[in-house]
């Protein structure tokens, strides 16, 4: 079948970039000014600890060896200790890891949606109200700077108004109560996501939603929709059925590509509203030359990103037969 | 009763440059089970008067006077509503872009079927798609490809599969908007044979469209022939092809040996059409007519009949 042999060919593709991403972060890492002992190895460590530490590194061998284990290391998870924390990163990253996803996940998928569904409603009523209202809110959300944006957010909904919370993504009274059950917990987590999600979802959803509006508006002119109209369809059938699905292809294929510039906005937005993820930890990592988890962070966002995007090439194999067939 | 009489029919596109007078005062009719063909250069208004009959003008079309009766029943006066419950089950349309009528992200069995769901609400989904299984086995594609999508079709295919979904309702009318052009000759004589015989076997009035003067003699009982906008000689196939009388008709026939004989293409007549935003005062024609008269770049000119059924728009005549 067609579909395996996509879906294998990208699988191979973002195996290849990945191994690109590994080998130019440990040149990046190795080959900077300055000495990389001194940069992998916590300075606070007892002089035997450390000494373990360079062996297990390899960091006392020449550069291509020290390649060879450091690809050894990455595939059986050994990333180092944290100098910040000082447990091993894998756990940091591990714990980390399932909140960042949460976020980020939630932001483009719910960012796409209201895209795609705003986008088909303005180009309906293109030229009236509707169309530029919503044009110009799309304009507007999408080109504002981001900090300011949420600092505008926190400033009414936190401040003023007091009605969600900005520190973390938990309450803690809710998570040390042994009585509270799944659902209060999670209902906790969507509370204290409600800001940072708002942000994410402001800054990109106009984008989806100019793409969808301008698309549609080509497939309205395509034959296709001149023989459904012709057949006696009605318009909200020709809108949904015929027109949007074959307008929303531009769409995923834009989420595909933004993917990777979000890491940005991802890692500032949990900065702000210290959301506990890795984009956060990035920030704080590079801050304080934490480098074993300021690496392990590079990784694994590129980690996301490209399966991010492996899920969106499948997504749109699914939604364009001419891919799939 | 004709099943569709149009009477001094004019349609105009508002563009940059004003108004296009695309269709001025075109008149014709066409009884049950008749075919009626157009024939004319590009851009002499064919697809103009096809959309119009189908109520599909684009947004800045705009019909000027005149009546679409279709069953005694002016369209032109229907609501979009009872428009759209004409459309397909009354009269069916073959696109000129026939290639791309398909919606890619859909099965081409499921589009079809769609067709005849909208128009009656009391077929079921599976009833529907045995109809579409007769459908393909009339216009011949293999059973095996209902549940493909377009891009798998090769284009004699796509086209009867367009077929198919213009039957799909069993419409007294069908517009067939040059069905053939993107294909070749092989599978355009073999459709057309199709459309014929479909044609004779459903008792389907058609108008067949077509740059191609061959064809046309070919598919049908009468022939409309179209310049600048204008109906200019319209009768029996017969009248017409033997006994021309528009010079117009007369040029385009000396390309052609005989009306069955070898088919080619249009062998252009020096000049240009002339602009239709401002026309020209009298026979538009005027400037390529290969023997004028002094009263006609002054004069518009009449209708004349030429024998019963048969007339021509010269003043010559
Ligand atoms: N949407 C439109 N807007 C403006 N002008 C148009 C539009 N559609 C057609 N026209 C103009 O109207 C005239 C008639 O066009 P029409 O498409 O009916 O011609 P046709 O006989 O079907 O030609 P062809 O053989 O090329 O298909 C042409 O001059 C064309 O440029
Ligand atoms: S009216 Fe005059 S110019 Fe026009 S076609 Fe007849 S003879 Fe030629
Ligand atoms: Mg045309």
């Amino acid at each position: 079948m067609e579909l395996r042999k996509y879906i294998t060919k990208r699988i191979i593709q973002i195996i290849i970039i990945f191994f690109v991403i590994l080998t130019v972060l440990f040149l990046l890492f190795r080959l900077a000014p300055g000495d990389p002992v001194s940069m992998m190895v916590d300075p606070d460590m007892t002089q035997e600890d450390a000494e373990m530490l360079i062996v297990q590194l390899g960091l006392e061998q020449p550069l291509g060896m020290q390649y060879l284990i450091y690809l050894k290391n990455f595939f059986t998870g050994h990333f180092g200790f944290s100098f910040h924390y000082g447990d091993p990163v894998v756990d940091i990253i591990w714990d980390r890891l399932p909140n960042t996803v949460l976020l980020f996940t939630t932001s483009i998928i719910l960012s796409a949606l209201v895209g795609v569904f705003l986008g088909k409603i303005a180009s309906w009523h293109k030229g009236k109200k509707v169309d530029s209202i919503m044009t110009i809110g799309a304009l507007v959300t999408h080109t504002v700077f981001l900090p300011w944006l949420a600092l505008i957010l926190i400033w009414i909904f936190a401040y003023k108004f007091g009605w969600f919370p900005i520190n973390g993504m938990i309450s803690e009274e809710v998570w040390l109560d042994p009585e509270a059950g799944f659902i209060s917990r999670a209902l906790d987590v969507m509370y204290h996501m409600v800001l940072p999600l708002s942000t994410l979802f402001l800054i990109h959803f106009g984008a989806y939603l100019l793409i969808m509006r301008s698309s549609m508006l080509e497939t309205l002119k395509e034959d296709y929709i001149l023989t459904a109209r012709a057949k006696g369809l009605e318009e909200k059938v020709i809108r949904d059925h015929h027109a949007a699905p074959n307008a929303a292809l531009p769409v995923v294929t834009s989420v595909g590509l933004s993917l990777a510039f979000s890491i940005n906005g991802g890692a500032l937005t949990e900065t702000v509203f210290t959301w506990p993820g890795i984009g956060r930890e990035l920030v704080s990592s590079v801050s304080q030359n934490d480098y074993p988890l300021a690496q392990a962070c590079f990784l694994m966002i590129a980690g996301v990103v490209l399966i991010s995007n492996l899920v969106v090439d499948v997504l749109y194999a699914y939604l364009d037969p001419r891919i799939r067939y | 009763m004709a099943l569709l009489e149009v009477d001094n029919l004019s349609i105009g596109y508002n563009t940059k440059k004003g108004y296009l007078k695309a269709v001025e005062k075109v008149s014709f009719d066409l009884e049950a089970g008749a075919s009626l063909g157009f024939v004319g250069e590009s851009g002499c208004g064919k697809t103009t008067i096809g959309m119009a009959l189908m109520g599909l003008l684009p947004p800045n079309g705009s019909v000027k006077e005149g009546r679409i009766l279709f069953e005694g029943k002016n369209t032109l006066e229907m609501t979009d509503e009872e428009l759209r419950k004409i459309r397909w089950r009354e009269m069916a349309m073959i696109f000129q872009a026939a290639m791309n009528a398909l919606n890619p992200v859909q099965r081409v069995g499921n589009q079809i079927a769609e067709a005849i769901l909208v128009h009656d609400p009391s077929v079921e989904k599976d009833q529907a798609m045995d109809q579409v299984e007769n459908l393909f086995r009339l216009v011949g594609i293999p059973l095996d490809r209902l549940r493909d999508y377009p891009h798998q079709y090769s284009g004699g295919m796509k086209q009867r599969a367009v077929i198919a979904m213009a039957l799909a309702c069993r419409p007294k009318l069908i517009i067939a908007d040059e069905p053939t052009t993107a294909l070749d000759v092989i599978v355009q004589d073999q459709i057309l044979g199709e459309i014929k015989e479909l044609q004779k076997e459903f008792d389907l009035s058609i108008i067949f469209i077509s740059h191609d003067i061959s064809i046309v003699a070919h598919m049908c009982d009468h022939i409309g022939v179209m310049y600048a906008g204008q109906l200019v000689e319209c009768g029996p196939r017969e009248g017409v092809f033997e006994s021309p009388a528009h010079p117009y008709t007369k040029a385009l026939l000396s390309s052609f040996p005989t009306v069955t004989g070898k088919r080619s293409d249009l062998i252009p007549i020096p000049g240009e059409t002339p602009n239709l935003v401002v026309p020209p005062h009298g026979c538009r024609f005027c400037d390529r007519c290969s023997g004028p008269e002094a009263s006609c770049s002054t004069e518009p000119p009449q209708w004349v009949e030429i024998a019963p059924g048969h007339r021509a728009l010269c003043c010559r005549c």
